[in-house]
């Protein structure tokens, strides 16, 4: 039994200690299954791993273009199915190399000249689904596409720091760096097989912009608009050998009605739904106790944490302060005012975390406290800050009454429960909360679109974000620097608190002058401490993130920074 | 007839442009717009890249010279290509199209099965215990929003009873053939058909039953009854044929009614028609679909009033169109 363990162990390699226990405990049962054996090397025939089946799986959103790097729709995350990455975060937000053969560092030579020149060294072997070799060449002409003004890329931000990119030989890409890169495994997370391109000017009509060829473990077969996409195993696949892919495919189905497709799936109609919100997990965990026939598990690290946006200007007027957020002490009063235990324990059921730090996830994570809930000591800030109540209870200073509105995405019930929670609170130190979501257009829009945050028009603005696994990713550290405010003359800005400090600022921009992650810490968590104190914006949670999946499909593992998706090479359906 | 058909179609084209005009200026005044980013880091847009983005989709020409573009491409068959996924808009609505007219084509179909028996039982038998119960739930039919309907048939025969499969038209995990595909279609289509006929049912039973009753109250009937032909004769050859008349009229005036009711069904069930096509394109601001849905959705309703009219005369001698 042993050697089956240890064979289905080689078989998934790139898995983590969860996976193990699972496929072990798959082998297990399976062994208990079936009593005789045959060849020790071929588990399909012993109760391993099953060869076959598809794995039907329901995406709760649109998902437009299949290619992240045309488009930014949820769905197009689930390309990595088919488009490898260079490297793959782990939770702990360290990389591992998949395409690339290792991690470039100064001791390898792959970091030199300050961290201006990177150069990656590309795994042998690996080719394309179609057959064709993989080369730094098709990562020469990814980074062409991405810099051609007439294709419509959006890559990430951390393709802005890059002079050029240029193909050594086959297997070796060397990267100029306009400044030392901190983000560099960041790159690349997509490549485009250059043979499939008459031009650089991509746009998103273009087939490999919507099902995009690539490397991985499956391929991208069909896509129904609006209705189904399906993908079947890569076999040709390079690392076939050490993956093997059990599955003959996956088909995602459309099913816009997310309550629906949970329903659902916990009756076995879907093998897991893309993708469960910490909302839904009481209540698929409730399920599963009851024996409906799915997995729930959820990551221990945080995750996406809820924000409150507090307007740091007057209706988007950058020269004065908001007349009420714009006093640090209501700030700090909100913060303290807040009973974040109870919007925890009373509407998540349990399933959030406190965090209160603006840097919690990946390289830089900092254990800050949440403001601890002390309604007594708000109202006594507020007092002296004299902000004096009114006869309604209400608050008032210089005329200037404490009433701010508190605005979220529409639709989304969960929130809805907690933003009256936070309205009471508010109530009972004297601060007057009007809650009136906006459809998540209005809220997100440009600056020409009249988006409410970009405009500054909004007093408490809510929603989650930065789960990052560097602070330099997406710009997440640097949305808070004062030439990200939007206004007319920077209408591009994308500040959400319309804040600006000049320290913070120094202290991002020292984190982001260096490659070296030790070096960076320590200018990130005095910016985090200074942000925490600050208060430009206030974290209410930070949600569990979880997963659920039907007890059919196995070989799930959640040792990515992005959850458990990545692992589809791994997964097989139970005999 | 011939130069009635015509004149009407051609009344019909300053009423089209006028309802262009409106639904054009009405979506450019639907607060955010199709640049927005979304929730979760993923999506800030740059500066360059959302100025890419207006220039390419023409957002920043002036008003009436975007609503020129557009009409133009209308006339002349260039419908524009969507902001979500690039493909022609034409292309992306002609995908979706069948479906739709399958649902709306069965529920039609169901509605009128149910409806005219039921309304001419109940008239025939006026103030009887069937005349009172099928009156009775035809109220609640009307009164039945679909959404909620949709709902609780999919709780009841989906999560429930594990009966009917909750999403889609086929099963997505095994490929069926022969009377198992039949089946297949079928379990699927029940549900969504049955919600998107509920209202228009229950409508048509309380038309057919006050027409016919109309009817059997006239002198004609009553002579018909007195020369001895038996009932049947008399309710089906005499009185449905007069009572048919201002019947069809009302049903083909709802078929534009039950292809918006595709939206509802067909979000609630997954069903990839043009109902979901304008909630997608709704939230992402995809104006070219959604102009090009509205576009059809008005020439819809304008056609199914001419039909109604013409139909009109045809059943009805009495009436002649000059």
């Amino acid at each position: 039994m042993s050697s089956n363990v240890q064979a289905l162990i080689r078989a998934a390699p790139r898995a983590g200690r969860w996976s193990l226990v699972l496929v072990a405990a798959a082998a297990a049962l399976g062994l208990a299954a079936c009593s005789s054996g045959g060849s020790d090397q071929d588990g399909a025939d012993q109760g391993g791993p099953k060869k076959g089946g598809t794995a039907l799986i329901a995406m709760v959103q649109e998902a437009g273009a299949m290619n992240p790097l045309f488009n930014d729709q949820s769905g197009s995350f689930l390309s990595f199915w088919a488009q490898e990455p260079l490297f793959v975060a782990r939770p702990d937000g360290s990389f591992d190399p998949v395409l690339a053969a290792e991690i470039p560092t100064e001791e390898n030579g792959g970091v030199a000249n300050d961290g201006r020149t990177v150069t990656f060294k590309l795994r042998e072997g690996v080719t394309w689904s179609d057959g064709k070799p993989y080369t730094a060449e098709d990562v020469k002409f990814t980074f062409d596409v991405i810099r051609d003004p007439d294709s419509t890329a959006i890559p990430p931000s951390a393709y802005d720091l890059v002079e050029s990119v240029e193909a050594v030989d086959d297997v070796t890409v060397r990267v100029q760096m306009k400044k030392p890169n901190p983000y560099f495994l960041g790159l690349f997370q997509q490549t485009l097989p250059k043979h499939e391109f008459d031009s650089t000017a991509v746009t998103t009509e273009h087939p490999q912009a919507q099902l995009p060829l690539g490397t991985g473990p499956f391929v991208f077969e069909e896509f129904d608009e609006g209705d189904k996409i399906t993908l079947k195993r890569n076999e040709s696949y390079w690392n076939r050998e050490k993956r093997p892919v059990y599955l003959d495919g996956i088909t995602l189905k459309i099913t816009p009605d997310a309550q629906a497709a949970i329903s659902a799936f916990q009756r076995g109609e879907f093998d897991t739904v893309f993708f469960v919100t910490s909302g839904d997990l009481p209540d698929l965990t409730k399920a599963r106790d009851n024996g409906a026939p799915i997995e729930v598990t959820v990551q221990e690290t945080k995750s996406h944490v809820e924000w409150l946006w507090l307007n740091g200007s007057d209706n988007g007027d950058h020269s004065k302060p908001h007349p009420v957020l714009g006093d640090p002490a209501v700030r700090e009063a909100i913060d303290l005012g807040i009973d974040r235990k109870a919007v925890i324990d009373e509407v998540l059921e349990g399933f959030g975390e406190l965090n209160g730090s603006v840097f919690y996830s990946g390289l830089a994570n900092y254990d800050i406290p949440a403001a601890p809930f002390d309604a007594a000591r708000a109202n006594k800030l507020l007092d002296e800050a004299g902000w004096e109540r009114g006869n309604d209870g209400i608050r008032s200073k210089d005329g200037v009454r404490a009433s701010l509105r508190y605005q979220t995405v529409t639709g989304d019930q969960t929130r809805e429960l907690y933003q009256q929670i936070v309205q009471q609170n508010l109530e009972d130190i004297g601060i007057e909360v009007k809650i009136n979501n906006v459809p998540s257009n209005l809220m997100f829009g440009t600056f020409e679109e009249g988006g409410r945050l970009a405009r500054g028009n909004f007093d408490i603005m809510m929603s989650r974000d930065g789960y990052v696994v560097d602070p330099i990713e997406e710009g997440w550290a640097s949305i808070f620097t004062c030439d990200q405010r939007p206004s007319k003359s920077n209408p591009g800005g994308q500040s959400v608190t319309h804040w600006c400090n000049e320290e913070y600022d120094a202290l991002v921009q020292e984190a982001g002058s260096t490659v070296d992650p030790e070096r960076r810490k320590a200018p990130y968590e005095q910016a985090a401490r200074l942000f925490a104190r600050e208060r430009p914006a206030l974290p209410l949670y930070s949600s569990t993130w979880g997963w659920a999946w039907s007890t059919r499909l196995k070989g799930v593992s959640k040792d990515y920074f992005d959850g458990v998706w990545r692992s589809a090479g791994d997964w097989y359906l139970a005999r | 007839m011939g130069t009635y058909v015509i004149r009407r179609s051609l009344q019909a084209i300053p009423l089209l442009i006028g309802i262009s005009i409106v639904i054009f200026l009405l979506l450019q005044m639907t607060p955010g717009g199709p640049l927005a980013s979304s929730e979760g880091g993923g999506g800030r847009a740059t500066a360059e890249r959302t100025e890419r983005l207006r220039a390419q989709y023409g957002l920043d020409d002036p008003l009436p010279v975007q609503y020129l573009n557009w009409a133009g491409g209308i006339v002349t068959g260039d419908w524009g290509t969507s902001f979500n996924t690039g493909r022609p808009v034409l292309e992306a609505i002609a995908d979706r199209l069948p479906t739709t007219l399958l649902l709306t084509g069965l529920a039609f179909g169901v509605s009128l099965l149910i409806a005219l028996p039921i309304g001419i039982l109940a008239a025939t038998r006026q103030y009887s215990v069937f005349d009172y119960v099928s009156s009775g739930l035809s109220f609640v039919g009307v009164a039945t929003p679909s959404f909620w309907f949709g709902l609780m048939l999919l709780f009841l025969f989906s999560f429930e009873l594990g009966w009917l499969p909750s999403s889609g038209l086929e099963d997505l995990r095994e490929q069926h053939v022969g009377l198992a595909a039949v089946w297949d279609r079928m379990s699927h289509l029940i549900m969504p058909v049955a919600v998107l006929a509920l209202i228009s049912t229950a409508q048509l039973t309380r038309y057919v039953r006050g027409a016919m009753l109309d009817v059997l109250h006239q002198d004609y009937v009553r002579t018909a009854r007195g020369s001895g032909l038996s009932e049947r004769t008399v309710v089906v050859r005499h009185a449905f044929r007069n009572a048919a008349i201002p019947v069809v009229t009302v049903a083909v005036l709802m078929i534009p009614e039950l292809f918006l009711g595709a939206v509802i069904t067909e979000s609630i069930f997954a069903i990839p028609g043009m109902g979901r096509l304008f909630i997608e394109s709704a939230d992402l601001r995809d104006y070219p679909v959604l102009l090009g849905i509205l576009i059809i959705a008005a020439l819809l309703v304008v056609m199914a009033n001419l039909l109604a009219d013409v139909l009109y005369g045809l059943l009805d001698p009495r009436i002649t169109y000059e």
